[in-house]
């Protein structure tokens, strides 16, 4: 196995609540390696996108360190953060939640353009990509006017778009019937070895879990291999 | 903040003010934010361009009725040898011409009817050449105070004004009481002499046409029994706005005992009342502008609302708080920025449009026939300032939420 890209060491994090603290998880510990794709399942409300939002530089944890290479995660400044997110990661959510007032390949192009790249640059780069993810006949549809599964796809189209080193995506497939999610899951699973990705992925989906190169279950606060 | 680094921010913030929404009610505002700022600049413009244009016509008529600088003395007790000292003066510098006045009041009356006046005795070839009264005659005429020596009923020239507050009319003769007469054995006892009215004038400053009267040189000195005495050099000179610079010049050149007044000095209350009156006009205009800006202020809170999702899918893909925070303003500053525009041409167009077709006032109400407009420049930057400046405040408390959105909180849930 090649080395770590990601590595999480001690990381506990835990909410203010109306009634007391809400520890979600405790000094959590794990590594992905570079290449990996790794399925991280647990009962709702387990802390799963909590967690995912910490090795994303969404939130901060309440302690422990979370290493991207040579990036410490964690302790990086807001600044930091927003460039470690556009830079390094590509984040899926359970809803495609693409801005409706623009197209197709604008939403697709939409991190590069944050970051200053040209825009007819990042428009190819947007279209580049919605050919990868099978949409190469849609790029100007405004995204109302695409399917469940295919917005889901621009989606993934806009995490790939900046090639970032870490894909998380969570619950990619959980807003979308079994077929459609299985093309869903299909499609990342197959860009995932194409573009020699490292994948993190929540999902409820055992099957999908299945098809991972590793599954962590989250329980009791702690993270454990799953058989 | 190049234009490179702040394209995206624009390209959002166009985006987002032209696309449909899902709450019509926003777009309505954000209209009615256009259309607020567009109708406070154009009254602006309007306003600021009739005030102007009042304050110019307004100067325009004032100072072809009087002098620009008066040389008097400061112990009233009149200027002898007048002839060379006028002489002397007319040849300074900036002095472009010169006029002998001997000023005193008296008691103009006809029958049971009366009314104050000033007197001013002229000689009119010298009078015309400082202040524009005489040539403002438009009932007879004033040519008869041009005939040198003693006429029986010697002839006077009164305002407009005063003609009808003692109801005199031209041909009429009227009776002048100085109280300045001859010193009898029972004291000072008031001189009376009458005149004929030649010509009536009509300045249309009361003011002027209530008591300016004016008569022969020669005739004044008899009335107020002062031999060859006159009270003011009246001058008109080269640059308007100098006139205190010169008037103090033409003191120096007189000699001790002399003092000027000029033409800013004596109306400095008019021209304060013109200025503050410039001032409440953009204070009550400008609160138009500030109306428009608290729907800017309402049209972005809302869309900060509508959009918290969107901002924090922003953010998560890298987009940092200051860039949203400059998508947030420059909505707020191009909603500005077009109705500042379109409130710029109507209000410009409408100010040219104005002075072609010249709006018709009544004369006897106004002093003046029409509705002046003189549209300047330096007001359409003051006003565009101020209207992109408050609009700019209007962003600071929407933008600055919108920078405040915690991406994760805010998809946490669908
Ligand atoms: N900001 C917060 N303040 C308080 N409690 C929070 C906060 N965020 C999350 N929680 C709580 O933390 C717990 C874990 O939430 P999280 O969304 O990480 O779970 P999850 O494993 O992703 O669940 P699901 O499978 O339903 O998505 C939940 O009980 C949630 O209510
Ligand atoms: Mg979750």
């Amino acid at each position: 196995m090649s080395k770590a890209l990601l590595d999480v060491r001690g990381l506990s994090k835990s909410y203010a609540t109306g009634r007391g603290r809400l520890e979600l998880f405790r000094e959590l510990s794990f590594e992905v390696a570079e290449g990996e794709m790794v399925a991280i399942v647990g009962e709702s409300g387990a802390g799963k996108s909590s967690l995912l939002h910490l090795l994303a530089a969404l939130d901060k944890p309440d302690a422990g360190e979370v290493y991207l290479d040579a990036i410490r995660v964690d302790q990086l400044s807001l600044r930091e953060q927003a460039e470690f997110r556009n830079r390094q990661i590509g984040y899926v959510w359970q809803f495609h939640y693409l801005l409706p007032e623009f197209t197709a390949e604008e939403n697709v192009a939409m991190p590069l353009l944050a970051r200053g790249t040209a825009r007819p640059e990042a428009i190819s780069a947007a279209r580049r990509w919605l050919s990868e993810v099978e949409l190469g006949d849609r790029f100007s549809h405004r995204t109302g006017e695409l399917s469940g599964g295919e917005q889901q796809r621009v989606s993934l189209a806009r995490a790939l778009v900046t090639q970032p080193r870490l894909l998380f995506a969570d619950e990619p497939t959980g807003d979308l019937d079994n077929r459609t999610g299985d093309v869903v899951f299909s499609l990342i699973q197959r860009l995932h070895k194409a573009h020699g990705l490292t994948s993190v992925l929540v999902t409820h989906n055992l099957e999908f879990a299945g098809r991972c190169d590793r599954i962590l279950r989250l329980r009791n606060g702690g993270l454990r291999p799953a058989n | 903040m190049d234009g490179e680094r702040v394209r995206f921010e624009l390209f959002i913030a166009a985006r987002y003010l032209r696309a449909k929404r899902r709450q019509a009610v926003i777009g309505i505002i954000t209209g009615i934010s256009v259309a607020g700022v567009a109708a406070g600049v154009m009254s602006l413009i309007i306003a600021l361009a009739i005030t102007n244009g009042m304050q110019r016509d307004l100067q325009d008529r004032l100072l072809s009725s009087t002098a620009h600088v008066d040389l008097m003395r400061i112990a009233s007790d009149g200027i002898s040898d007048w002839q060379t000292l006028l002489a002397r003066l007319k040849k300074l510098p900036h002095v472009t011409a010169a006029a002998p006045g001997l000023y005193g009041q008296v008691l103009v009356s006809r029958g049971a009817k009366s009314g104050g006046a000033l007197i001013k005795g002229v000689i009119p070839a010298d009078e015309r050449t400082v202040s524009g009264l005489l040539q403002q005659v438009n009932q007879g005429s004033a040519s008869a105070l041009e005939k040198q020596g003693p006429i029986a009923v010697p002839p006077i020239v009164i305002g407009k004004d005063l003609a009808e507050t003692i109801g005199a009319a031209v041909g009429d003769t009227v009776l002048v009481t100085s109280p300045q007469g001859g010193l009898t054995p029972i004291g000072i006892v008031p001189k009376y002499q009458r005149y004929s009215v030649v010509g009536i004038f009509h300045s249309g400053f009361y003011q002027y046409d209530s008591t300016y009267t004016f008569m022969r040189l020669a005739d004044a000195q008899r009335l107020f029994s002062e031999p060859d005495l006159i009270s003011v050099i009246s001058f008109k000179v080269d640059d308007l706005y100098k006139a205190n610079e010169i008037g103090r010049q033409i003191e120096a050149a007189a000699g001790p005992g002399f003092q000027t007044t000029n033409w800013m000095e004596q109306n400095r209350e008019l021209f304060r009342a013109l200025k503050l009156e410039q001032i409440v006009t953009f204070i009550v205009l400008g609160l138009i502008v500030c109306v428009a800006a608290l729907n800017i202020l309402i049209a972005l809170t809302m869309m900060v609302m509508e959009k918290t999702k969107d901002i924090a899918v922003l953010m998560s893909f890298g987009v940092r708080a200051d860039q949203v925070r400059r998508i947030f303003l420059f909505q707020g500053l191009l909603i500005s920025v077009l109705g500042t525009a379109i409130g710029l041409v109507l209000g410009y167009g409408l100010s040219v449009f104005g002075g072609h077709y010249r709006f018709p006032l009544d004369a006897s109400v106004y002093s003046i026939d029409h509705l002046p407009f003189a549209p300047s420049i330096t007001d359409g930057l003051l006003v565009s300032a101020v209207s992109l400046g408050v609009s700019l405040l209007a962003t600071l408390y929407p933008s600055t939420s919108a920078a405040r959105v915690l991406p994760a909180e805010a998809l946490r849930y669908e």
